[in-house]
This record gives structure tokens, sequence and C-alpha cells, in this order.
């Protein structure tokens, strides 16, 4: 995870769930409020209307009172009265029409005491529609005089009301009209606020709205609106409409109270708009309050976390931050600081475990070579030098052999201790190079220096040892190397000293500067190793076989496997010209491998089945020290389908001694593997039969030195038939090396040494041409007696 | 007094005006004609009835014919007098021709008004009794009323006969009314009452008169309650 994304993640996670919950509660709140607001709203409009109706009614019969008051005051006056029953009519209809005109009387009659209707007066006219609406109102009114009627005339609900006529006795009627109009409805409006319109319906299904204090859009939509309708909706919001019939006479008509749900509910939407920013306002602050709470939380974990990658890049140097506060995220830092404390302790251990040869205490090879590489990183002072001085301990194995382990372990640690004081300088450095030898890292000016230094070393040397009762003599090679004077880089200038120290050893010198003449392979080393590992991915290496034959009875064919280079440029180039570099090197051990892959290759072929071969494959130190080797060899075999039982593995005397319990121990594995084993060059080292014993050795191959020397008479006969016996005696066949006339190979047969290889029997073939020197000249040895 | 009626019927018209203490000229001039009176004059007792059957008290009697109506004379002193914003009497019945007085003896003023096609009028506000009586030249209903006073009604009937009578008059039986020495002959009885709607005509049914007494019955229906 990202910092992005644990921000991201986390304070997004945090404030989000937070915030989506408040405003889920705010939203619910508001939703409820607001249903509620325009649910009571409708209530109240409601109520409202009822009252509205109520007083609306109220208000029609007050005005029909009023009317009626009105209408009589007018009946009783003396000038009306007179002029009525002046008997003219058109006397009387003017001043019908003049005294309803000072009451507003849109409708003005006179009837007899009959109801028969005498005079009329309207200023509006329509007189045909209202003689017939007349002759529904009249009746109704004579029912209940006291009472009006509302009746639609000329698209008009008009209010009627009938009044006697008195003189003083009631001598006829005077029926007065008036409209329910725009003025009424306009007086309502001003009363309750209340919007009313008065709707007529037209006789053909359709209606009219002759008053309406509606705006003209609202009106609109209300003319478009069904007859039933219980509210509309306008451009000023909803409409809750209440009906109220105004007449059954004539045209059916209504008066409609409409009262705005909007403008009641204004006043709660302008609370809820404050509600709503209040929220927003509010959500903001939470958000930021909460990010922020969130940020302090996280702000330490990305700390956490910039901190573990330093811990798992190993930066241990860096303590956490935030161990200070009390709450848990303080634990945590605490915790990690704690972890990272007792990582560094521990990673210091193994690395001092890694880096430290435990017998002496000083640095190993590894921590060096890693000294020596930094020191040429960081340390390019001009006029300053930097040499590597490697000293091996003269005779150690031997010390290591006559005296114990034990003791030599003593001697490692008393050299150390002696060489410590040498090692001044800051970054100079001494360390265990390998078995016996020691290595300084010193920072010098010029070589005069490094040798004052291996002078003072020698000296130091001069002190014999005592350990007990023993008295050691210390020798020591030593051989130095410069950079930049003699190498460019850590290896070659370790490489160099461990060059010159073993020229000073060749020389019997106590120390020695390198120079080229040491090393005359030097200057082609580099291309040499390029050239070898050229040499085996480009197929230029050949296999050689060089056959034994069976000196006491005619047993299966053998021979040793060799290893030649057919260097395009430079021809067939001789095993000493490289296999000691390989050596050197460490590349002999892919040598190795390609040998015995390739006889692996020769065995599984059909014909050397057939001819039982065995082969012998030499092995290096650096093979035997190599803890994958039985490995290797197992995974070939397993390849190529060959048993372990046809190879015999040759090792030297001295490729045992470098490591003996190490070689001893892939030696014991090697031979589990089935795999037989042969001593190389026998006699030329200071192995013991006793310790040979030991080994899991099936053969001893007696070094050609003392084959070749039997035949200038002396010891070395002497040497060959004892070493014979004492073979024969563990258990051992003996090969002999170098038989190079028939006149030895007898003499060897009659000293009943097993097998024998030699020019005399043949020189080393190409692999291919082995298989038929065995079927033709070879067979003549092999059928020898 | 010379179209005085040929029938004199002393007796009975003394008895007869004695139910009327307010019409002593009548009386004399009635006592003044005894002396022309020939033949006997018969007394008519009629019985006014509502549809249902009861008494009807407060109707007007009367007999017409052309004899009768030349027998008539405008009345003398006579008046409808004001007195607790009333008209007194409420019913007041008058020969054509008749000048009515309208003495007001109430404190406040009236405004006596009549729309009756039979006699329009109309007394401004006033005091006292106007200088100028009221005549009554033409027999019909003649309602007054008041303008000050909605509540004042009276009646004035003017009839082209002098045998008139109500009926229910104080110590009469109800509902009856005697018409005293009246000439034999042809009559037309009608009767009339201020229940009957505004403008309705007197009932008239035809009556015999001989030379004895005899009684009617009249069914008045339509009355006002």
């Amino acid at each position: 995870m990202t910092l992005r994304g644990l921000r991201h993640s986390l304070v997004a996670r945090l404030v989000g769930m937070s915030l989506l919950l408040l405003l889920a509660v705010q939203l619910a709140g508001f939703a409820v409020v607001r249903a509620s607001i325009e649910r009571n709203a409708r209530a109240q409009i409601a109520r409202e209307l009822d009252t509205d109706g109520r007083v609306w009614q109220r208000l029609l019969e007050q005005k029909a009172e009023r009317l009626r008051q009105g209408s009589a005051l007018l009946a009783a006056d003396y000038g009306f009265r007179s002029a009525v029953s002046s008997g003219d009519t058109q006397t009387i209809e003017s001043a019908l029409e003049n005294h309803g005109a000072r009451i507003g009387a849109a409708v003005t009659a006179l009837l007899d005491t009959r109801l028969a209707v005498r005079a009329i007066s309207s200023p509006g006219g329509g007189m045909k529609q209202l003689s017939a609406t007349l002759a529904q109102v009249v009746p109704a009114l004579a029912a209940e005089p006291a009472g009006s009627q509302i009746a639609v005339v000329n698209g008009l609900p008009h209010q009627f009301v009938m009044v006697p006529l008195r003189a003083p006795l009631v001598i006829g009627w005077v029926l007065m009209g008036f409209p329910v109009g725009q003025p009424l409805a306009e007086e309502m409006r001003q009363l309750l606020a209340v919007d009313v319109a008065v709707r007529v319906a037209d006789g053909q299904g359709g209606f009219s709205v002759p008053v309406s204090t509606l705006p003209e859009a609202s009106l609109k939509t209300l003319r478009a609106a069904g007859s039933g309708v219980g509210e509309i909706e306008t451009q000023r919001g909803t409409l809750l409409v209440r009906r109220s019939a105004l007449s059954h006479l004539g045209a059916p008509s209504e008066a409609l109270l409409l009262r705005s749900v909007d403008e009641l509910v204004a006043p709660y939407r302008q609370l809820q708009w404050l509600l709503a920013v209040i929220t927003a306002a509010g959500l903001l602050l939470f958000a930021l309050g909460s990010s922020a709470m969130a940020r302090r939380v996280t702000t330490p974990l990305r700390a956490l976390l910039v901190a573990t990658r330093l811990l798992s890049k190993g930066n241990y140097s860096v303590p956490m931050e935030h161990t200070g506060r009390n709450d848990e995220v303080g634990d945590l830092a605490r915790s990690f600081d704690h972890m990272r404390l007792d990582i560094a302790r521990q990673q210091s251990e193994i690395r001092d475990l890694a880096y430290r040869d435990r017998l002496t205490g000083v640095p190993n090879r590894e921590r060096f070579r890693g000294a020596v590489m930094d020191a040429l990183r960081t340390d390019p002072v001009l006029g300053h030098r930097l040499a590597v001085l490697v000293l091996d301990l003269d005779r150690f194995k031997h010390v290591n052999d006559v005296l114990g382990y034990a003791f030599g372990d003593r001697l490692l640690q008393a050299v150390a201790g002696r060489l410590q004081p040498m090692v001044g300088e800051p970054g100079d450095m001494l360390a265990r190079h390998g078995g016996n030898e020691f290595a300084l890292l010193l920072h010098v000016t010029d070589a005069q220096a490094v040798l004052q230094i291996a002078e003072r070393i020698a000296r130091a040397f001069e002190t014999p040892l005592h350990f007990d009762d023993q008295t050691v003599d210390l020798s020591a090679s030593m051989g130095i190397a410069l950079w930049p004077d003699h190498a460019v880089d850590a290896d070659m200038l370790i490489n160099r000293a461990e060059i010159a120290m073993y020229g000073a050893k060749k020389r019997l010198a106590v120390a020695l500067l390198y120079d080229p003449a040491l090393d005359s392979s030097s200057a082609q080393t580099l291309s040499l190793l390029g050239d070898l590992r050229r040499a085996v991915e480009q197929g230029e290496l050949r296999l050689y076989l060089q056959p034994k034959v069976a000196l006491q009875r005619g047993a299966g064919a053998a021979a040793e496997a060799l290893l030649r280079w057919q260097h395009p440029q430079r021809g067939l180039v001789p095993p000493m010209e490289f296999i000691p570099f390989a050596e050197q090197t460490g590349f002999v051990r892919q040598l190795t491998l390609w040998v015995f892959e390739q006889v692996a290759m020769l065995l599984a072929q059909t014909l050397a089945r057939a001819a039982d071969l065995h082969i012998s494959v030499n092995l290096s130190t650096r093979d035997l020290l190599d803890p994958e080797l039985s490995l290797r060899l197992g995974a070939i075999l397993e390849r190529y389908q060959v048993s372990a039982g046809s190879f015999c593995l040759e090792i030297t005397e001295s490729a045992i001694m470098d490591d003996p319990q190490r070689a001893e121990a892939m030696l014991n594995r090697l031979a589990q593997q089935g795999f037989k084993l042969s001593i190389d060059d026998f006699g030329t080292g200071y192995s013991s039969l006793a310790y040979l014993k030991r080994l899991p050795v099936n053969e001893l191959k007696i070094d050609k030195s003392f084959v070749l020397g039997m035949q200038s008479g002396g010891g070395d006969a002497q040497i060959v038939r004892s070493t014979i016996d004492l073979a024969h005696n563990l258990g051992l066949t003996v090969v002999a090396e170098g038989v190079e006339d028939a006149a030895l190979m007898e003499r060897l047969r009659a000293m009943a040494c097993d097998e024998a290889q030699g020019y005399h029997i043949s020189r080393p073939l190409p692999a291919e041409q082995f298989l038929g020197w065995h079927a033709g000249p070879g067979a003549a040895f092999v059928a020898a007696p | 007094m010379t179209a005085w009626s040929p029938v004199g019927c002393a007796t009975n018209r003394a008895m007869h005006a004695g139910f009327h203490t307010r019409v002593a000229p009548r009386a004399l001039a009635l006592a003044f004609g005894l002396s022309a009176a020939v033949g006997w004059c018969a007394s008519v007792q009629v019985d006014v009835r509502d549809g249902a059957g009861q008494p009807v008290s407060g109707a007007v009697v009367f007999l017409e014919s052309t004899e009768a109506q030349r027998a008539a004379r405008p009345l003398q002193g006579v008046e409808m007098a004001q007195e607790k914003k009333q008209f007194v009497p409420g019913v007041l019945v008058v020969t054509t021709g008749t000048e009515v007085h309208f003495p007001n003896r109430d404190a406040v003023r009236h405004h006596v008004y009549s729309f009756s096609p039979a006699k329009k009028f109309e007394l401004k506000l006033y005091k006292g009794t106007p200088a100028n009586p009221v005549l009554f030249d033409r027999p019909g209903v003649v309602v007054l009323g008041c303008n000050i006073h909605d509540q004042m009604v009276g009646w004035i009937l003017v009839v082209d006969t002098p045998y008139f009578a109500q009926s229910g008059m104080p110590g009469q039986p109800a509902g009856q009314a005697v018409l005293g020495d009246v000439p034999p002959g042809t009559y037309q009885l009608r009767t009339w009452h201020p229940g009957l709607p505004v403008g309705a005509a007197a009932l008239a049914q035809p009556l015999v008169v001989g030379s004895a007494a005899l009684s009617a019955e009249v069914t008045l229906t339509g009355l006002a309650p």
C-alpha cells in the first residue's frame, strides 16, 4: 500500500463513514420534518378552509341580511312607496331603478301581494333570463321570507332577497338581487387572506369563472382543471380547494376557496433552508474535524510505515517518531522502536558471526574483501596508497600434523595477537584470510612504508611461541600488493598480494612486493579466463583418454580422462598452461564437471557399455571443497543413466591435505554414491598410510617420479615395491604411472602392481579413438598373461 | 239633506245611534228625518263567521242599493284620532263625502298617510288637530298608516250607504252585527274585514229586506289571522 493509498483508505473511510452516517441522520430528519410540515400544512389549510367555508357562508348570510335590511329600509321609504303607489308602470320602474341603485341592487322588482311581477328594473339587461330565474327564486323566497336565495343571472350568481312593501299593510313585495361579485371576493380575501373564485356551470358541461381573486395564470389553471378538483398546481404552488355551493336554482354555481400550501409552508421552507445551510456547515466542520482527527491517527501510521521501510532496508539508526504519545499510537510506536533496537542488535550479532573469524576474533576473508572494496571506493586520496599484505605461515600443516589441531588453533590465535598491533591507522584491518593465511589492509604513502611494516612483522615473529612445554619457531612468508600501482580492483589487489606471497615462499624470502615477473601469466590472466569460458561455451575443449592396462589378470578396459584445449589461435594448449590457472581462479570446477559429463556421455554409448569401461577423472582441491560436488556428479549420472561404479575419482594427496576434515567428509559421501576413489601422485605428499587407511579409498596411484626412478636403480624400486605391498595389505589396488617401456612394465608386474599406465602402453588418445585402440593395439596388452 | 232616505225608523235608529256615542250629529239628522219617514223599517241581524264556523268580530257589514246610495249623507264631526300611537278607532266606517278630522292626542308627532286608491293623502308631521279635515269622497277601503310609526294601522271604510254596522261590538254577541231601521228593499249585503287581503273587495251577497226583522249569516274566508 502506498502512502496515498493508506491515507485514502483510512482517512476516507473514517471520515466518509462518519459523514455518511451524519448525512443519513440529517436527511432522515430533514425528510421527516419536511413531510411533517407538508402534512401539518395541509391539515392546517384544511382547518383554515373549514373556517373559511363557515366564514364565507356567514359572510353571505350577513350580506343577505344587510341587503334585506337595506331593502326593507328602501321598501319603507315614503318616497319609494309614493312612487310605487302611483300606479304608473314607468314611474314605478324608474323608482325601482333609482332606489335599487341606492343600495347597489342589480335587480329590483315589485311584486304584488300574489307575488306576480308588477314591475322590474334590471340595469344589466337580460330581462328574458331574469324572468325565468325569478320564476324560480320568488316562490322559494316567499316560502322563507326572512331568507335569501342565490341564483345565476347573466352568468353571475346573484343573491336575492324579498321584503314586503307596507303601506302600512303589505301591499306588495320588493325583490332585490345583488351580485355575488368581485367586491365580495375581495372582501373575503382581505378578511381571511383566502383566495376566492366563483364558478358557474354553463349548462354544457363546462363552466366559467366570472369572479376570482386569483392571478390570471392560476385562473387559467383553474379553468383547465376538472369540476371535482381538490387541489390545483399553479405557478404559485399547490392550491388546496374547498368548494362551497352557492346556488341550485338555475345554473349550479359554487364558490371555491383556495389556499396555497406553499405560502403557508414558505416560512418553514426558509427555516428548512437555514437548517440545510446549518447542516452543510456542520458537515463541513465535521469533515474537517474528523479528517484532522483521522490525520492525527494516520500521520503517525505513515511515519511508522516509513520507519518500517527503513527497517526493511536495514537502516536501524533512525529512531521512531511519536514514541512520546500517550495513546495507542504511542504504544505502537514504542513497540516498533523496541523492535528496531532488537533487530539492530540481532543484526549486528549476525553480521559479527558472518564477518568475523571465530577462532581468532579478527575479521574473516569476506569482511576483509568488503573492507578493501570500501577503502578503494571511499579512499581515493591523491598520493596515498592502499596496501594488502598477505601472510602465510610456513610449515603450519606440519605443526598441525605433529602437535594437533588444538595446538594449531592456539598458534593461529597467537599469530593474530602479534599481528594486531601492526594495524594502527584508521581503516586498517587484520583478517584471517584462510587456514594459515592472514591479510592486512594498510593505508600507506608508499611501498617503503609497507616494507617497513613487513619488517616489523618479521621481527615480531622472531620470538618463539611457548605453549605448555612446546616451543614453536614462527616463520611466515609475506606478499604485498599496492593500489593503484599493482591492481585496479580489490580482488586483483588481494590476488596479487597472494602471488607475491607465493613468490616469497618460493624464493624463501620473508616479504616480497608484487612484481609482474612473479606472475608470468598475469598479463594474460583476464584474457585467459575469458578464453577459458569461451572454450567451454564454444566446444574448444577436448576429452582425451590414456588407457590403463591390468598387469595381473585380464580385467575390463580402463583409462584416465585428460583435458586438452584446442585453442583457435594457439593450437593445442598443454594442460600445464591452463590447469593451474583454472585451479587458482576456481574455474577448474567447471572444467572438472565438463570432463565428468563428457566421460558420462562416452560411457552411455552402447559400445562403451559393452566394453565395461572404467574411467578415472581427476578432482582438484577446489572440487573437493565444493559442498555441492556429490550432488552435481549425481545429477550428471542421473542424466546419462550411467553408474557411479564406472568412475574412479583421482585426488592428489595435497588436495586432501588442504582441508582434511572437509575433504574426508566429501570423500565419504562420494564413496557412498558408489564412486571408486584413488589417491593420485601417491608418495609426493606428507600423508601417511595410516591416515589414508581412514579414507574410503580403493586405489593408490604411485607417482611417476618413483616409477621412472626404478630404471636408474637406487631406492625407488624399494619404495615402489614396499608401497605396493603396503597398499595390498590395506586392501588397495595399485596403479603405476609413467610406464615407458616393456621392461619397466614387466618389473612392475613382477612386483604385483595391479595396473599400469604410460607411453609404453599408449599416449593419451582423443576419446573417439580410444574405443578403436582398445579393440586394436590395446588388445595386445589386455591379452597379456 | 234633499236626498234623504224616504224610510224613517226613529226608534230603531235611536237605538242604533245609541251605540255610536260619537255620532250625535247624525242622530240629530236621523231625528230630523223622522218627519219625512214613511212606512215600516226592519232590523237586520248579521252573524259573521269564518271558514271554520267561528264567529268573527270586527267585521263591517253594510247594505248597498241604489236607494241606499241615495239615502246616504256625509257624516259630520267624525274623527280618526291617534292615541298612544294607535289609530282610534281602528276601523272607521264613514259615508262618502264625509270629512274626517285626525286629532293627534299623543305627545309625538305623526305623519298620517294613505296610498289607498279610494283616498290618497298625507298629513305631514303634525301635532294637535290639523286645521283641515280630510274629505273621503269615494267609497272604498282606505288604509291609514303613520310614516313615523310603522306599527300604526287604521282603516277607514268609505261606504255609499247609511246602513252599516260592525260585528262583535261591546254588548253584542261575538260575530254579530245588527243593522236597524233598514227600509225594505233589495240590497247587497256586503261584508269586509281588515283581515281580508289588501285591496280585496268586500264580500257581497244579495239580501231582500222586508218589513220584518231578519237575520243573515256571512262566512268570511281568507282572513289573515
